[in-house]
C-alpha cells in the first residue's frame, strides 16, 4: 500500500519535473525556429513548430550583415569578458582572502564597508562613474571597458565567506614551515579553493558577457561594440528583421552555454563549500 | 564556405589590432586634413544612410571627420557624453534640448544661417530657436501621417475618416476576427499621439505666451474619444514592431496604421496603388487636421575643442551642399528636405500621396515646442496612457498636468539665460 | 607583529578597497553631492538647493506610485521565487539518474542575457498578435488573442513579467538549494525514520526547511535586494523609443527617464537614487534582524 503510494508519488515528480523541463525549453527553442525561418514563417498566423524549411542562410546574412560588425562584437565580447573574469578573480579573491585571514582592527568596517556597496544600485552612480572614466581619458578603450568593471563586491563577499570555512591547518602547516601570507595564498589557498574560483569565474564571465549600458556609453567607436550592443543594433532600427534578431540572439548565448555546462559542476560543488551564503 | 574562414582570419587579425589600436579612439577618417572632428548620428534604419553620411565626411576638405554611428538609447548616449570632453563636436540631435541651451552645452549657429534663413521650413526652425538665436540646423523634415488601405475601407463600405468621430467608428467597422482597424502603436498610442490630437482639437501644447495650450474643457472630449478607441477593440496592440515600422499594415494586421513619412516607399513597394495617407482627423467646431513635423538638428558642442572647425563643417554640410541635403532626405529614407527650395525641386514629392503629404504638412504641420520639455513630456504622455487605456477621467488627468506642465513651464522660463 | 600583519592585510586588500574606492565610492558621494543641488545638464552645478529635490521627489506621484508598486512586486515575488526554486531543488535532488539533465535544463536560462530574455517574450512568447505563442494556444482553445503588454486592465503584463523573470532567476536559486540540500547530514534523515516520521511535510518541516536556514537567509536577501533594483526586464519589455508607460514601472527606471535620459535632471534624479538606496537599506536590515541573520554564523 505505502509501497504503491510511494511510487505513484515518484512519477508524479518525474511527470512534473518533465512537464517544468519542456516548458523551460520553450524560450530556446523559440530562438532557433525563428532564427532560421523566414520572416513570412514567423509572421506567418498559422503556427508551425518547424520552419518549412531551415534557412541555415540566415546565419551568412548575419554575419555577412555590412552594417552591423557581428563577428568583430563576438571577439570584443569575449576579450572583453575573459579579462574581467581573470581580474575579478584575482583582486576580490586576495581582499577575501585577507579580509578572512589575515587579523586586523579595522578588518570589519573594511568588509561592512564594501558589503554596504552591494545595496547601492548601479544606476545611482552611473552618470558620474561615466564622467570619471571619461576624464581619464578611457572612452572608447579596452581599460575603460574593463578595469571599472572589476572590482565586485559580490565576489569579494563570496570568497570571504569561502575561506572563512576553508580548513586552516592546511594553512598553520604553511605558515609552520615559514612561508608567509603571500606564499601560503599562492601554494596552498588557491589550489585548495578552485570550486569557488570556477564558480565565481563563471558568474562574472556572464555578467561580463551578458552586460550592456555601461559598454554602450563607453564603447563609442563602433569596433569597440560588444555583441550585446550588436544585438540592439538589431532593434533600434526603424526597421526589425525579426529572424535576423533571433539569429543574433541564438548566437550570442552559445558561447554561454557551452561554458555553462562545462562549469555547472563546479558551480554547484562551489555554492556547496563556501557559502554563497 | 571558403569565404567563411577568410572571414575567419580576418576576424582573428582584426582583434589583434584592437588590443592596439583601442586606445587611441582612432575611427574612420574623412580624406581631409586639419583638425579631427568627431560626428555623431542616431542609427537610422534605411540601407545606405550610414554609407551616405561616410561619403559626405569624407569630401570635407578642412577637417578629418569621423562619424559614428550610435544604436541604442541615442538621446541618453548624447546627453552623457555631452558632460564630458569625450563627445562629439557634431552631433544630430531631436532638440537641443531648452536645458541644454541655458546650460550652455551647444552652441550658437544663427550666423551660418546668414541670407539663407527664410529658406528653411519655419515649423522645424522655430523649435530650434531660442532668444532669437539659432541653435541647431534642421537636416530633415520628418512627419507622421495615417495610412490606409483603399481595398479594406472599400469592402468594408467606408470612407477615408476625416473627423475623429468617424475615425473611431472606420476603426470599429474595420476591425474583423483577422485584422484590427487601427494601429497606434503598442501603447495604444499615447507616446506617438503626444500632442497631436490636442491640434486636431484647435488647441496647443504651449500658448504662445508660455501657458500650458489645453486647459480648455475640448482637450478632455477630445483625448476621451481616444480611449473609445481602445474600448471598441479597435486598435491593434503587442505587434512585433511598433508604429515606426509599416510592417503591421503590410503584413494585413491592421486596416489604417499611424507612421512615418519614412514608410512611404516601402508601403508603395508592397501595397501599390492599394492605400491613402491622411493627416490626424479634426475633432470639434474649432478643429483641424492635424500633422506632427520634428526634425533632427546638427548642433555643436561647446566643449569640441575645434569649434570654428565644427561649425565650419556644419554650414558646409547642413547649409551650402544641397545636393548632399537632397540625397540624404531622398535617396534613402523618405524625409521632406528642410530647405524649402530643396522641397519644391523634389520630383519625389509632386505625385501620388507623397505629394499629399507635404501639402498636409504646409498646411497642419506643427512642431513640438521648444518650451515642451522632457519633464513636461513624461507628464503628459503618462496622463495620456490613463486615459486611453485605463478610461481615467480626462478631466481629472489633464488638471494634474495643467499643474506639473505649469510648474515646469515656470521653471524654464527662471532658469539662467546663458551668457 | 601588529604592523606587520597590518601590512600584509593591506598587501590582500588594498588594490580591491582602492578601486572600489574610486569606481564605486567617488562617484556614490558625487551623486549625493548632485542630490543638493539644481543640476539640469550638468555634473558640476552651482546652485545649491537643499532639500528641494528630495520634496520634490516625494511630492511627485509618479515615484512614490513606483515604490509603492515595487513594494507590493517585492512582496509578492519573493516568496514566489523562494517557493519556486526551492521546489525546484527539492524535486531535482530526490531524482536519481537523470539529475544532472534536470539540473542543467533549470540553470541554463541563468545564462541569457535579460536583452535575450525580454527579445524571446515579447517579439515571440507573449506577442501580442495572432502567431505569438501563448496566443496560439489560446487560439486552439478558441479564445481571442490577448495584447499582453499593452492591456493594463487585467493587468496581464504582471504574468509576462514574471515569467520571464522565474524563468531567469530560479535556476540560480535552485542550485543554491541544492548546495544546501548536500549540506544536510542523512543521519538528520535517517533519524526521522527511526522516529517515524513519514517522509514529505513532516520531514521537510521539521528537518530539512531549518537546515536549509543559512541559505534562506541568504536567498531572501538576494531576492529582496534584486527586486527592488530591477531595471532590465522590465525597460527591455515595457518601454519603446517614446518612453515608458505609467504601470509597472520600477522606481530605477523612472530615475533613469529623469536623469539619464533627455531630461538630465541628475540632481533630481540622484535624490530619488538615494531615497530609493535608503527604502531598500531598511527593508533588507529589518528583514535581516527579523530572519536573525546574526544566528547564521554560529548555524553554517
Amino acid at each position: 500500500m505505502d509501497d504503491a503510494l510511494v511510487r505513484a508519488g515518484r512519477a508524479l515528480r518525474l511527470v512534473l519535473l518533465i512537464a517544468l523541463a519542456l516548458l523551460f525549453l520553450i524560450p530556446f527553442y523559440l530562438l532557433v525556429r525563428n532564427g532560421l525561418a523566414s520572416e513570412r514563417d514567423i509572421t506567418s498566423p498559422e503556427w508551425t513548430f518547424f520552419p518549412a524549411e531551415l534557412r541555415w542562410g540566415n546565419v551568412r546574412e548575419l554575419f555577412g550583415d555590412p552594417s552591423v560588425p557581428f563577428a568583430r562584437s563576438l571577439l570584443n565580447s569575449a576579450l572583453i569578458a575573459v579579462a574581467t573574469t581573470l581580474g575579478t578573480l584575482l583582486l576580490a579573491s586576495l581582499a577575501g582572502y585577507g579580509l578572512a585571514r589575515i587579523p586586523y582592527r579595522h578588518a570589519n568596517k573594511v568588509f561592512y564597508g564594501i558589503l554596504g556597496t552591494l545595496l547601492v544600485p548601479a544606476a545611482v552612480t552611473f552618470v558620474p562613474s561615466f564622467v570619471l572614466v571619461s576624464s581619464l581619458g578611457w572612452i572608447s578603450t579596452l581599460r575603460g571597458l574593463i578595469v571599472p568593471t572589476l572590482f565586485s563586491a559580490f565576489a569579494c563577499f563570496v570568497f570571504r565567506q569561502y575561506f572563512l570555512g576553508f580548513p586552516r591547518e592546511l594553512e598553520d602547516a604553511a605558515q609552520v614551515d615559514g612561508l608567509g601570507y603571500w606564499r601560503t595564498y599562492w601554494l596552498v589557498v588557491v589550489p585548495g579553493a578552485r570550486p569557488v574560483f570556477a564558480a565565481v569565474g563563471t558568474i562574472v564571465f556572464l555578467g561580463a558577457w551578458n552586460s550592456f549600458l555601461w559598454p554602450l556609453v563607453i564603447g563609442q567607436d563602433r569596433r569597440a561594440w560588444t555583441v550585446q550592443v550588436a544585438l540592439s543594433s538589431f532593434t533600434t532600427a526603424q526597421v526589425v528583421r525579426l529572424h535576423e534578431l533571433f539569429l543574433a540572439a541564438a548566437v550570442s548565448i552559445l558561447p554561454l552555454l557551452l561554458v555553462f555546462l562545462c562549469f555547472q559542476r563546479w558551480i554547484v560543488a562551489g555554492a556547496e563549500r563556501s557559502g554563497i551564503d | 564556405m571558403g569565404s567563411f574562414s577568410r572571414r575567419t582570419l580576418l576576424v582573428a587579425g582584426a582583434g589583434a589590432g584592437l588590443l592596439t589600436a583601442c586606445g587611441s579612439n582612432t575611427g574612420r577618417e574623412g580624406g581631409g586634413s586639419g583638425p579631427g572632428l568627431s560626428q555623431w548620428y542616431h542609427q537610422y534604419g534605411e540601407a545606405g544612410t550610414e554609407r551616405a553620411v561616410q561619403r559626405y565626411a569624407a569630401a570635407f576638405r578642412e577637417a578629418r571627420v569621423t562619424v559614428q554611428w550610435r544604436p541604442g538609447n541615442y538621446d541618453q548616449q548624447t546627453a552623457a557624453a555631452l558632460l564630458t570632453d569625450s563627445g562629439p563636436d557634431v552631433f544630430e540631435v531631436n532638440g537641443p534640448t531648452l536645458d541644454q541651451i541655458q546650460g550652455g552645452q551647444v552652441l550658437d549657429l544663427t550666423e551660418l544661417l546668414e541670407g539663407v534663413k527664410d529658406d528653411f521650413s519655419p515649423a522645424v526652425l522655430t523649435p530650434k530657436t531660442y532668444d532669437g538665436r539659432v541653435w541647431g540646423i534642421p537636416q530633415v523634415v520628418d512627419t507622421q501621417l495615417l495610412y490606409y488601405r483603399k481595398s479594406l475601407l472599400g469592402d468594408a463600405g467606408v470612407e477615408p475618416p476625416t473627423t475623429l468621430d468617424a475615425l473611431v467608428d472606420a476603426a470599429r467597422e474595420l476591425t474583423g476576427d483577422k485584422v484590427k482597424g487601427l494601429f497606434l502603436g503598442n501603447d495604444g498610442g499615447a507616446g506617438v499621439l503626444g500632442g497631436t490630437p490636442l491640434y486636431a482639437a484647435g488647441l496647443q501644447l504651449v500658448t504662445d505666451d508660455g501657458k500650458a495650450g489645453f486647459d480648455d474643457p475640448a482637450a478632455a472630449r477630445t483625448l476621451g474619444k481616444l480611449h473609445q478607441l481602445y474600448a471598441d477593440k479597435s486598435l491593434l496592440l503587442g505587434a512585433p514592431s511598433d508604429w515606426s515600422d509599416p510592417s503591421a499594415f503590410l503584413q494585413g494586421l491592421t486596416a489604417m496604421q499611424w507612421s512615418g513619412l519614412w514608410a512611404l516607399p516601402q508601403v508603395r513597394k508592397e501595397l501599390g496603388d492599394d492605400f491613402g495617407v491622411l493627416p490626424f482627423p479634426a475633432d470639434g467646431g474649432h478643429g483641424r487636421p492635424s500633422v506632427p513635423v520634428g526634425a533632427y538638428g546638427a548642433a555643436v558642442s561647446a566643449r569640441s575643442t575645434h569649434q570654428e572647425a565644427a561649425k565650419a563643417y556644419v554650414k558646409w554640410l547642413w547649409v551650402d551642399r544641397t545636393d548632399y541635403q537632397e540625397d540624404f532626405a531622398l535617396s534613402y529614407g523618405f524625409h521632406i528636405p528642410a530647405r524649402l527650395s530643396l522641397a519644391r525641386k523634389a520630383t519625389k514629392l509632386r505625385q501620388g500621396p507623397a505629394a499629399d503629404v507635404v501639402r498636409f504638412t504646409t498646411d497642419h504641420g506643427y512642431a513640438q515646442p521648444l518650451l515642451w520639455t522632457p519633464a513636461s513630456q513624461t507628464a503628459y504622455q503618462d496622463a495620456l496612457s490613463r486615459i486611453i487605456r485605463n478610461g481615467a477621467s480626462p478631466e481629472r488627468e489633464l488638471r494634474t498636468v495643467v499643474r506639473k506642465v505649469s510648474a515646469e513651464l515656470d521653471r524654464v522660463k527662471n532658469a539662467k539665460k546663458t551668457p | 607583529m601588529r604592523r606587520r600583519r597590518a601590512l600584509w592585510f593591506w598587501v590582500f586588500v588594498g588594490p580591491f578597497a582602492l578601486g572600489l574606492a574610486l569606481f564605486t565610492y567617488v562617484p556614490l558621494l558625487w551623486s549625493v553631492g548632485l542630490s543638493f543641488f539644481d543640476a539640469h545638464n550638468t555634473v558640476t552645478p552651482t546652485h545649491f538647493v537643499g532639500l528641494g529635490n528630495y520634496t520634490a521627489m516625494l511630492r511627485d506621484d509618479a515615484f512614490t506610485d513606483s515604490l509603492k508598486t515595487f513594494l507590493v512586486f517585492t512582496a509578492f515575488i519573493v516568496p514566489v521565487t523562494y517557493v519556486f526554486s526551492l521546489s525546484l531543488a527539492l524535486m531535482v535532488n530526490r531524482v536519481r539518474r537523470v539529475r544532472a539533465f534536470f539540473r542543467s535544463v533549470f540553470f541554463l536560462p541563468a545564462a541569457c542575457s535579460y536583452v535575450v530574455a525580454a527579445l524571446i517574450w515579447k517579439m515571440s512568447l507573449f506577442s501580442g498578435v495572432r502567431f505569438g505563442l501563448a496566443n496560439t494556444v489560446l487560439g486552439w482553445f478558441g479564445g481571442d488573442p490577448v495584447a499582453w503588454l499593452s492591456t493594463p486592465d487585467p493587468p496581464w503584463y504582471w504574468l509576462v513579467l514574471v515569467t520571464v523573470r522565474l524563468w531567469l532567476q530560479a535556476g540560480f536559486y535552485m542550485i543554491l538549494f541544492l548546495a544546501g540540500l548536500q549540506r544536510i547530514d542523512p543521519v538528520l534523515y535517517e533519524a526521522a525514520a527511526v522516529d517515524g516520521a513519514r517522509p514529505g511535510w513532516t520531514v521537510l518541516r521539521h528537518i530539512t526547511l531549518p537546515q536549509l536556514r543559512a541559505t534562506s537567509v541568504a536567498v531572501v536577501l538576494l531576492l529582496v535586494v534584486n527586486a527592488f533594483q530591477a531595471f532590465d526586464e522590465f525597460y527591455n519589455l515595457l518601454s519603446d523609443a517614446r518612453g515608458y508607460p505609467p504601470y509597472a514601472r520600477p522606481p530605477l527606471v523612472y530615475l533613469y527617464y529623469v536623469a539619464l535620459g533627455q531630461g538630465q535632471n541628475l540632481g533630481l534624479g540622484s535624490a530619488g537614487a538615494v531615497i530609493l538606496a535608503l527604502v531598500v537599506v531598511v527593508v533588507t536590515v529589518g528583514q535581516a534582524r527579523w530572519l536573525r541573520l546574526g544566528r547564521t554564523d554560529g548555524d553554517g
